[in-house]
């Protein structure tokens, strides 16, 4: 586990260096994540000028599950993206998933989190920034703090785990490039899960739990820990990671390679 | 100009068989351009219970964001970036017609794989137009696809300046999803915000054709709104042109 840690660390380091040498990149990482945000709050400010609830959430409410919601895209954007976009097609098809094959370290490990986008995390700062809007004026309970960070945890561990289950596919279906359609998918998160008709909403919940990304967490910080709530997350990250790790480990029985 | 045309279409062909293989990549690319207007159906659902031109306005989105879709960031940048660019410059042909071609071909698939979802979806959840407004609506979709594609072509040539093109689209995404009708009609932003976006070219790029189909923008208004999307057509043709040739002058490429 120290071992992976310091790998993680290297690998950040190295991205961070990497990304610090291209200057002009950095104002437009910089520039987009500011206008995404901007563009999130515009969209809740539109939102509440017609309305003084969001099925149910206030306007600070609902700048708290924005703020989440930015904090967790841009831990994905960081450490997710860069490695599992494309996959399919650069890891499968083109054969790079052999390198980390060969290399003395977990290959789910290197093929998930080896490298990052440490840009992004600005857009994850941006979002705390968003979130102590929210919660200026309606302080959380600590025991509301705890319980948002831990679920906050088991929304990062979901969302790293159904990202790998996607790229995992590609193990049976190398053409099927499901990224794209994850990003689009991960903007319903945005929202609080209660807007969303029932068979959509049981899906955001149950089958791909979004709901997990923003809504819970930020109900822990608006109304304290729910301990329902709080088992069926560690319950949901515990058994998206085992799903993750099995199908990468079937995946690879099935894998082939592509290079010689 | 026959010839352009034969040689539109013999790309629009040979596109559309390139991309028939990919045809699970082609719906999630629907689902990619239906999902904000789907999340703005349920946010206005909420906002305004009850309202059945809420769900016509973002069903008809739905159908226009699918119909409209510009990619040249990814089928004509990369190519920038990877220099084969240069193979369509030894062309005697202008090197547009091949991101047109992709792009009709790509806008083909994802109609023929989006729209009967999106008209089933419209149909069960309720949505309703007149017939004569759906067809006043066809000439403002059309003009929303030539601009969405002329916009997308001048923010895909700034591959000739930088390599951050993906992130300068997804900027005019964004300017385009806020002020053109996606994140929520034009007629709820507030006064003076509204006055802004009916002037800028987002309206008439996505939220004219759905505004127009369910009865939002009639007669005059609807003349003058048609009238300033083809103003827009016009000064982007001009300044895609302006952009391709300062581009292609910058534009230098080694080895063969």
């Amino acid at each position: 586990m120290r071992k992976l840690a310091r790998l993680f660390a290297a690998g950040f380091s190295m991205s961070l260096r990497r990304t610090l040498t291209f200057r002009t990149n950095l104002l437009f990482d910089v520039a987009l994540a500011v206008a995404g945000l901007l563009s999130s709050l515009a969209t809740v400010l539109l939102v509440f000028t017609h309305t003084d609830h969001l099925a149910g959430w206030t306007r600070p409410e609902t700048f708290m599950l924005v703020g989440t919601y930015e904090l967790l895209t841009g831990v994905k954007a960081a450490f997710l993206d860069p490695n599992l976009a494309w996959f399919p097609s650069r890891g499968i098809r083109e054969g790079t998933l052999d390198t980390y094959l060969l290399q003395p370290a977990p290959s789910l490990f290197l093929a998930s989190l080896a490298t990052a986008a440490p840009l992004a995390l600005v857009q994850a700062v941006l979002g705390l920034g968003v979130l102590g809007l929210g919660v200026y004026g309606h302080p959380p309970s600590p025991l509301g703090v705890a319980a948002w960070l831990l679920l906050v945890l088991a929304g990062a561990a979901v969302t790293w785990a159904l990202g790998v289950l996607l790229a995992c596919l590609a193990f049976w279906a190398p053409r099927l490039e499901l990224d794209v359609f994850y990003n689009a998918i991960w903007q319903l998160a945005r929202y609080p899960v209660g807007i969303y008709r029932r068979p959509l909403r049981l899906l955001l919940t149950y089958v791909i739990p979004l709901a997990l990304i923003a809504t819970t967490p930020a109900a822990a910080l608006l109304r304290g820990p729910q301990p329902a709530a709080l088992l069926t997350a560690a319950v949901a990250a515990a058994t998206a990671t085992a799903l993750a790790a099995t199908a990468w480990r079937l995946g690879l029985r099935r894998y082939t390679g592509a290079t010689s | 100009m026959r010839r352009i045309l034969r040689l539109t279409a013999l790309r629009v062909r040979r596109q559309f068989l390139d991309w028939s293989g990919t045809w699970w990549f082609t719906i999630t690319l629907v689902a990619n351009e239906s999902l904000v207007p789907l999340a703005g159906l349920f946010v206005w659902s909420a906002v305004f219970p009850g309202d059945p031109r809420v769900v016509s306005y973002f069903a008809a989105l739905i159908a226009v964001q699918i119909m409209t879709a510009s990619y040249e960031n990814h089928t004509f940048s990369e190519t920038v970036y990877q220099g084969t660019v240069s193979h369509e410059l030894l062309r005697p042909q202008p090197v547009v017609i091949g991101p047109i071609g992709e792009n009709l071909a790509i806008r083909l698939w994802m109609a023929l794989f989006g729209l009967p979802p999106a008209v089933l979806a419209g149909f069960l959840l309720g949505a309703t137009y007149r017939p004569a407004d759906l067809l006043l609506a066809l000439p403002a979709l059309a003009g929303a696809a030539v601009l969405r594609f002329l916009y997308t072509w001048i923010l895909a040539l700034t591959a000739f300046w930088t390599e951050r093109v993906h992130a300068v689209v997804t900027f005019g995404g964004m300017l385009m999803a806020l002020l053109g009708g996606a994140v929520a009609p034009v007629s709820l932003l507030p006064g003076p915000w509204r006055t802004v976006a009916q002037a800028l070219p987002f309206h008439a790029m996505l939220g004219l054709p759905a505004d127009i189909a369910i009865g939002a923008v009639t007669g005059p208004a609807a003349v003058a709104a048609l009238g300033r999307g083809l103003a827009w057509i016009a000064a982007f043709t001009v300044l895609a042109a302006v952009v391709w040739r300062s581009g292609a002058r910058r534009y230098t490429v080694v080895g063969a």
